[in-house]
């Protein structure tokens, strides 16, 4: 009896005691929702540098943010104590601001896409079979990684080159005539 | 009178003497004269622009950065095909369906996109492009016979396309045109230099490089502050009208990529950041009230950069996109 007495104690008090990690959490959906503005670099804390700064260059880095304290400036600037949090909270607080900037993003769906009328309203039954048509309707958007992106640009690049050398060649053959 | 009469006799002479000038001369001239730097004649100029245009077939994937003209055949059933275009930053795509044959009621499909898709992320995104994205897809077999021409509205657009029966398929020719002030722009190279200029729009323009890379603005020139109209620090350039951002990740999207820096006061000199992303973006965001300028370079990371510097690992910065 007394051990659970201790045990639903003491996890009361973890959950009612101030979490400086968790003050991101704290703060309202609005405001977090409002979070993904761009790092404010022009209101540094007086002890930490402008990241970007005239001939000077800074890796930009999360994680472990204690190395490079120009990384701190890396936090939502809807925080006014982000220089304050420490570097574990600034990287979920990064991540969070990052997820819910994705989760604001309208959704455009692949095959909403495909046909004219996105986004207007529609009534039920013509939704569905609009639904079914777009269900079979074939992806419109291609799952290439960048690394396969880059290789055949740098294929159409090469080609690029060698078709303006030909064409060189071909000047060259007729204005030598 | 007599001073009237002679400048009139002077303009007689200027005007004859005009008539008798170097452009008939060089009109006179003829092919046989032994000539090393004579303009090229008429029949130079015909075997020049008459030169056979490049043509190849197109393969289900494939990447296009010359003009001319390709063909697809389809030797099997392809059902999921696609082919980039991207051309000089200052360059447009025009596309012209020479010949198109499949069965888009046998479920094959010519379509194409102002713009790159990737993943279903778009450059350039919804926020920078003029038309809506349903405007964006232009269906073949929705409007083949009422469009068969189309121009992009940066340097990049690519086509979707299936077919089924073994045989069909489509022929098409790629031409590029300029764009003065080009705005939206991928980047060919991971090496470059570039100014984006932006003359009383209102409008977003994005500078995508897909390659980690270190950039360096040389110029800024936005042309609602100077010097002496400092903002206050705490408002940042957030509220700004015109400023450039700085983003990088692991999409193709500029809208879900994470702001790595952004400037709002103009400067002159070199500001330099090295950003190991898959994915770089220089976004210039204008109020069109000014006429605003970034000028920049930027060059590939090398190996020894991306693997060497463990403080500043890549991979705990461009995550993927959920």
């Amino acid at each position: 009896m007394k051990l659970q007495l201790l045990v639903s104690t003491g996890i009361l008090l973890v959950a009612l005691l101030p979490c400086h990690d968790c003050r991101a959490l704290s703060k309202s959906p609005a405001a977090a929702a409002s979070a993904p503005l761009p790092p404010d670099f022009l209101q540094p804390p007086p002890s930490l540098p402008v990241l970007l700064r005239m001939g000077e260059e800074y890796f930009l880095r999360l994680g472990n943010l204690n190395k490079i304290p120009a990384a701190s400036f890396f936090a939502s600037s809807s925080s006014s104590s982000s220089s304050r949090l420490p570097p574990g909270a600034l990287a979920s607080n990064f991540f969070r601001a990052a997820v819910q900037q994705l989760q604001q993003l309208p959704e455009r769906s692949l095959e909403s896409a495909a046909g004219p009328g996105e986004g207007e309203a529609e009534s039920l039954p013509r939704e569905v079979m609009e639904r079914e048509k777009r269900s079979e309707e074939p992806p419109i958007s291609l799952d290439l990684t960048f690394h396969l992106l880059r290789e055949v640009l740098e294929m159409a690049r090469a080609e690029q080159l060698a078709q303006q050398a030909h064409s060189n060649r071909k000047l060259m053959e007729i204005i030598g005539k | 009178m007599a001073s009237a009469f002679r400048l009139q006799c002077h303009c007689i002479l200027i005007f004859l003497a005009a008539l008798k000038g170097e452009t008939r001369y060089l009109e006179a001239r003829g092919t046989g004269e032994d000539e090393p730097f004579l303009l090229p004649s008429a029949d130079l100029k015909r075997e020049l622009t008459g030169r056979q245009l490049y043509h190849r077939a197109l393969r289900c994937i494939d990447m296009l950065s010359v003009e001319g003209q390709f063909t697809f055949t389809a030797e099997q059933p392809q059902l999921h095909c696609a082919a980039f275009f991207i051309g000089d930053p200052e360059e447009l795509i025009t596309l012209d369906y020479d010949f198109v044959n499949i069965d888009c009621q046998g479920g094959d499909f010519l379509k194409v996109f102002d713009g790159w898709i990737l993943k279903g992320e778009k450059f350039p995104s919804s926020l920078d492009h003029p038309l809506p994205t349903s405007e964006r897809y232009i269906d073949f077999c929705e409007s083949g016979n009422i469009r068969r021409s189309f121009r992009s509205s940066q340097n990049v657009a690519m086509i979707f396309f299936r077919v089924h029966e073994p045989g069909n398929g489509f022929m098409f020719t790629i031409k590029k045109n300029a764009n003065l002030f080009p705005c939206n722009v991928i980047s060919q190279t991971p090496t470059g230099r570039f100014t984006m200029v932006i003359p009383h729009q209102h409008r977003n323009c994005s500078f995508s490089i897909i390659y980690p890379v270190v950039i360096k603005i040389s110029d800024l020139i936005l042309g609602h502050l100077n010097s002496l109209h400092l903002k206050k620090p705490s408002t940042g350039c957030a509220g700004v009208g015109d400023f450039v951002e700085l983003l990088g990740g692991t999409g193709l999207d500029p809208s879900k990529m994470f702001p790595l820096a952004d400037l709002c006061q103009s400067f002159h000199g070199s500001a330099q950041m090295k950003i190991g992303c898959d994915n770089t973006v220089l976004r210039m965001v204008s109020s069109g009230k000014h006429i605003n300028r970034v000028s920049f370079e930027y060059h590939q990371l090398d190996q020894y950069e991306l693997e060497n510097r463990k403080e500043n690992s890549i991979e705990e910065f461009c995550f993927p996109s959920i």
